[in-house]
């Protein structure tokens, strides 16, 4: 019998100049979770782009409960049952979270008004049925990143959808929340229903999916059965080739000279003493859970937030760092986890993008020095094999992670020998993840400093050579990369109260002094 | 297990916080509206001791009737701004409106209701044009309502044949505005009718679809879009309903002047929207109030009427003004930044 | 379909608002070619209906000189860049004569300089231009019109008594003129009347309501107050209505208008100065053809002013000044 819940059929689009989905085919069974996983490219937002309706494919077609189905809106869209929730989130901040939920669907009495009293009821009734603790009233742009996160997820549930599909749900959430939501995934999932889950993290596709369908450069690979093909597989087929886990850095060169160094650095809105060391050709990694204050950290150090008390030395010498260009001229970097807004001029090519720190060395009597700035473009998209067909292409128009190696060339240009990175490789695919890897390694290696801040467990005990666990805006503990491991992390990011005690064998760099 | 004391504290922490946030949240809110009221308090406080000719009764009045044009302006732009868009063309536009009406009642001898009527709907027409070059032809507002003021303007004057048209033909025109219904008290209409509309405006705001949408096409029009609400229709919607409100301050403004004055409105629209920004209204999108509105408006004239009373010379009253726009702009950023 | 329908309607609406906007723009444009000597008037405005009126005179000497005009002004008598871009574009049609009434002198002083380079002979009207360039000024004599004005106000209120001024604009001849001619007069020969404020409401009726208001109530003992144009006038006599003070107050005024000419002869205003604005236009052309044909002009033409109220503005040589 047919027990197919979503079936699409050779379906083909393109964009102007890109083949963006060729003959690609999905079903998703009732009562299952597949999880649709491919590099950035592969042509899963395309998909998703299809299936809500937000554009119409070229070829091919969708069926849904063996009915032919055709979606012209995104309200079309939820009327037959198909729920998105997007990666980026598609909420009024303005707006309360019952708002949010409605918004297009508020109860009314009679043609024009609305009845707020129903509203709230409703979404009450909703968040008791799918088990999520949120307030009706609360604003959604006062909640937390995770808590705006479960407010899509509701949205998407209040839709009575047969299809719920997730784009990414878990890249802004803790292992915790990521835990809360499987739990309201596995609730959602019945004989009537199914999830196509959209992830990076592999650990959770294992955990979560029941088959996963692998698709590669806008076409399809593969399906397989999630429990028996192990992750390796799964990646490979992602990017054709086999790619080694579990990696360990090399040891931290002896030695060195401490560059940088804070010593009880609290804040007025979140850090609390914090203190640690960075030495010259090291990554030190930042781990703790979402909002132990490890961005604040990182915007203590450089300036964009202000210092209540401690110090910060930067090659042996007390310095103040007013705002972050008085450390980017100290030679300290720090690229945003956002880099859509923070990092980066979308609109701009990649040539000036990577001098837009450095425009003063590319003008000469106000005027800029085109040739040689391209020159230099030229040379550091080699040198970080930044994939774009040309330096005069607009960064809208690169990968995710080749906006995150432009990024990375705007600093290296700027003569920054001490770079923090937040986040590095969210929204990045597996392959190019790798190659973000290779390059941090690569520049320790010639002597710059790293401070690498990542929610990714598996990326900071890979890569970095010490590890400072945060919780609470404090230093819960510092262990070197051979002690570390993802539960005595995960102990120490979990730790309450002030009176922490450094773990033994404990570099002495996070601890008190 | 440590997953799962992870989600206990993180559960725990959350939700304390997100509580927190609200409330404060909330508070900082309603604590703006308290600041611009309060600064109205102290503005009229400060007068009243300055001058002993500021707080009297027809003094009062006289500054509630110089608040009404912009004030009514005001209204229907604190629609447009808050779903993210400005308007340009409600001066020039509110004297279309008003020689309109001129056309409606002297050079059409139409009844005097079916002359304000007309004269509102003209607003509304334009606003509805204004809504479809914004969200069919995805023309910036800026440009489209800046393009709508010099063809409200130069309309105005086509049709008018530069010269004013006098209401001498409508006696009861003029008592539309001037004249007082509630007997014993002198509180011409003028101030009932933006009274009325405010009231009108804030239940709109908070009370129905078009509000809702409002606030939510203001704070993120494109998850507005994708949530399946119909943005372009509602935004020509709420165009046309702030129209509505421009073509009402032309019929006052009309009525007040007794004449349709096709040279006037060029400027009124900045007044206006600096009363909505003073009023706490983001040029951003997504927040303001109309009770705000009016409190800006209000502090616009009692700030302009004090200053004169005190015979300050005109120059420093614009100076003042502005200062209050940028220290009400100021507060409003730090507000904004403690809440985020 | 829809939408090509619309953007049509778009385009002809824009169509429609660049040849309103920019100015009003009259005159026997057309037929370029047709051999007439051409005079280039740029006034301070074209709304409102004292340019109206000189726009009358100015087009009736074209006709009675057989030369062709043109007539421009900005939108509003503060808008002294738009002033400056319509002057340029008059100059670079090379006319053979400009008459120009300079919302601000020192901003169109090079082009005037552009002028002279060219031999086009400059007239200035309604106000001097502070530049030796124009061959000649035609305009009222603003400080005495309003010494006019001032000496009917004492006159009304005993000698005197407080008076306060509306006026027009702080930064143009005429509005300068128009208040200190008054002031003056007064220091000189009322010295017991104190002008006690003057405020300024840039013409606009609605803006000089609400300022005469908040004057009167400031200074409850005031006996006069004095407009320096139509629009301040209207203001005040606005106010005095609403606030139902018909008769406390002397109101004097300046210009004409419909609505003034009512409110003088309802009673609510005592009177007020007129200019001569067809008189301005007749001269204004009259003297720029004088000035092409290499013709000595007078420096300064003084097309003169009058008090008017109830009881005369019904002869004929006032009646043919005032405009409605």
């Amino acid at each position: 019998m047919d027990n197919l819940l979503l079936n699409v059929h050779n379906v083909s689009k393109s964009f102007p100049g890109v083949k963006a989905l060729a003959d690609v085919g999905l079903d998703v069974r009732h009562n299952e979770v597949l999880a649709l996983v491919g590099e950035n490219g592969a042509g899963k937002s395309t998909l998703m782009k299809l299936l809500s309706g937000i554009h119409a494919p070229d070829s091919g077609s969708f069926e849904l409960d063996g009915r032919p189905i055709q979606v012209q809106s995104p309200k079309q869209a939820q009327e037959l049952g198909i729920s998105i929730i997007h990666q980026e989130f598609n909420l009024m901040p303005d707006l309360t979270v019952a708002q949010n939920i409605y918004i297009g669907r508020e109860p009314r009495s009679g043609n024009f008004l609305l009845n707020d009293r129903r509203l709230n009821a409703r979404a009450a009734e909703l968040f008791a049925r799918i088990r999520i603790d949120l307030d009706p009233k609360s604003k959604v742009g006062d909640l937390t990143v995770a808590k705006q996160q479960m407010v899509e997820i509701a949205k998407a549930l209040s839709h009575d959808s047969k299809v719920l599909i997730m784009d990414e749900p878990t890249a802004a959430l803790n292992e915790a929340e990521v835990a809360a939501l499987h739990e309201i995934i596995r609730n959602f999932k019945s004989e009537s229903t199914g999830v196509i889950y959209i992830s990076h993290r592999m650990d959770e596709i294992n955990e979560i999916a029941d088959r996963v369908t692998v698709l590669r450069d806008g076409g399809y690979v593969d399906t397989v059965d999630a429990g028996s093909t192990p992750i390796r597989d799964v990646i490979s087929m992602m990017v054709g080739r086999r790619l080694s886990t579990e990696q360990r850095p090399d040891p931290a060169p002896a030695g060195t000279d401490v560059v940088l160094a804070a010593d009880g650095v609290s804040t007025r809105d979140m850090l609390s003493g914090v203190s640690f060391e960075l030495r010259a050709g090291e990554i030190l990694g930042f781990a703790g859970l979402m909002g132990a204050g490890r961005t604040e950290v990182a915007r203590a150090i450089v300036g964009a937030d202000r210092i209540t008390a401690g110090s910060i030395e930067v090659h042996g010498r007390q310095q103040k760092i007013p705002n972050p260009a008085a450390a980017a001229s100290l030679g300290i970097g720090y690229l945003s986890e956002d880099r859509k807004h923070l990092g980066l001029l979308l609109d701009r090519n990649v040539k000036e993008n990577i001098a837009l720190s450095s425009l003063g060395r590319f003008s000469g009597g106000g005027f800029m020095k085109g040739k040689a700035m391209a020159a230099k473009a030229q040379e550091l998209v080699g040198t970080l094999r930044i994939k774009t067909p040309s330096v005069n292409q607009p960064a809208r128009n690169l990968s995710g992670g080749n906006q995150q190696k432009v990024v990375i060339a705007k600093w290296l240009l700027k003569d920054c020998d001490i770079l923090i990175f937040d986040e590095p490789t969210r929204g990045i695919d597996v392959g190019a993840k790798e190659e973000i890897y290779t390059l941090l390694n690569e520049l320790a290696s010639q002597g710059k400093s790293i401070i690498m801040i990542s929610s990714e467990l598996p990326e900071v005990l890979r890569l970095s050579h010490r590890i400072v666990v945060m919780c609470e805006g404090r230093v819960a503990g510092s262990l070197s990369n051979d002690e570390a491991d993802q539960e005595n992390i995960m102990e120490m990011a979990t730790r309450f109260g002030a009176d922490d005690v450094v773990p033994a064998g404990a570099e002495p760099a996070g601890g008190t002094q | 297990m440590s997953t799962v004391q992870a989600a206990k504290s993180e559960s725990r922490t959350h939700t304390g916080d997100t509580a927190g946030r609200t409330l404060s949240g909330r508070l900082r809110s309603s604590l703006q509206q308290f600041l611009a009221f309060a600064s109205l308090i102290a503005l009229v406080i400060f007068f009243s001791i300055a001058s002993g000719k500021f707080m009297t009764l027809s003094n009062i009045s006289g500054i509630l009737l110089a608040t009404s044009v912009i004030g009514i302006l005001a209204l229907g732009t604190t629609f447009v701004i808050i779903s993210g868009g400005i308007d340009l063309s409600i001066g020039t536009g509110m004297t279309l409106c008003s020689v309109m009406t001129g056309v409606f009642l002297t050079y059409l001898g139409l009844p005097l209701i079916v002359g304000v009527i007309g004269g509102i709907l003209t607003g509304a027409v334009m606003g509805l044009v204004n809504g479809t070059l914004i969200a069919a032809l995805k023309i910036p507002p800026f440009i489209a309502t800046l393009a709508m003021m010099m063809i409200a303007e130069g309309l105005a004057l086509v049709i008018s044949g530069t010269s004013p048209i006098y209401f001498g033909s409508t006696p009861g025109f003029t008592n539309l505005a001037l004249g007082s219904v509630i007997p014993g008290l002198s509180i011409p209409n003028a101030v009932l009718i933006i009274f009325i509309a405010a009231v009108l405006a804030g239940v709109t705001m908070s009370k129905t679809i078009i509000g809702r949408y409002t606030f939510s096409i203001g704070s993120n029009e494109d998850a507005t879009a994708l949530s399946g609400v119909n943005v372009k229709k509602w935004k020509v919607l709420i165009y046309t309903f702030a129209g509505a409100f421009t073509g009402l301050a032309g019929v006052v403004m009309a009525s007040r002047l007794s004449s349709a004055q096709p040279g006037l409105g060029m400027g009124y629209e900045l007044e206006a929207i600096a009363a909505v920004i003073i009023g706490g209204t983001s040029l951003q999108g997504g927040k303001g109030s109309i009770i705000g509105t009016v409190i800006g408006a209000l502090i616009m004239s009692v700030l302009t009427n004090g200053l004169r009373i005190m015979s300050i010379p005109q120059e420093w009253q614009n100076v003042a003004v502005g200062a209050v726009i940028l220290l009400a702009v100021y507060l409003d950023m730090l507000r904004r930044k403690e809440t985020s | 379909m829809r939408r090509k329908i619309m953007a049509a309607a778009g385009a002809a609406a824009l169509a429609l608002s660049l040849s309103a906007c920019g100015g009003g723009s009259t005159g026997n444009e057309s037929g370029g070619g047709d051999g007439k000597p051409y005079v280039a008037i740029v006034s301070k405005g074209f709304q409102h209906q004292f340019w109206q009126a000189v726009k009358d005179g100015a087009e009736k000497a074209a006709k009675d000189y057989n030369v062709r005009i043109t007539f421009q002004g900005p939108d509003t008598e503060s808008n002294v860049a738009q002033q400056i871009e319509m002057l340029t574009s008059a100059l670079n049609k090379n006319p053979d004569a400009l008459a120009l009434a300079a919302l601000d002198s020192k901003a169109a002083a090079p082009l005037l300089e552009t002028a002279k380079s060219k031999d086009i002979p400059v007239v200035a009207f309604d106000s001097g231009v502070d530049s030796e360039i124009p061959v000649s000024t035609v305009a009222t004599d603003n400080k005495a019109a309003a010494a006019e004005a001032a000496k009917h106000m004492a006159k009304r209120i005993g000698g005197e008594g407080q008076v306060a001024i509306v006026a027009h604009d702080q930064t143009s001849k005429s509005g300068k003129h128009r208040r200190d001619g008054f002031v003056n007069w007064m220091k000189k020969n009322a010295p017991g009347i104190e002008i006690v404020d003057i405020q300024y409401g840039g013409g606009d009726q609605l803006k000089s309501t609400d300022l005469a208001k908040a004057m009167i109530q400031a200074n409850p003992k005031l006996d006069g107050l004095y407009g320096t144009n139509e629009g301040s006038a209207i203001g005040i006599v606005n106010a005095v209505q609403e606030l139902g003070m018909k008769g406390d107050v002397t109101v004097v005024g300046f210009d004409s208008g419909k609505a003034q000419l009512k409110a003088i002869r309802s009673g609510l205003m005592a009177g007020a100065v007129t200019q001569n604005p067809i008189g301005i236009g007749y001269k204004t052309v009259e003297t720029a053809v004088k000035a092409m044909k290499g013709k000595d002009v007078k420096q300064t033409i003084d097309t003169g002013y009058y008090w008017y109220d109830k009881e005369n503005m019904d002869k004929p040589k006032i009646a043919e000044n005032l405009y409605k």
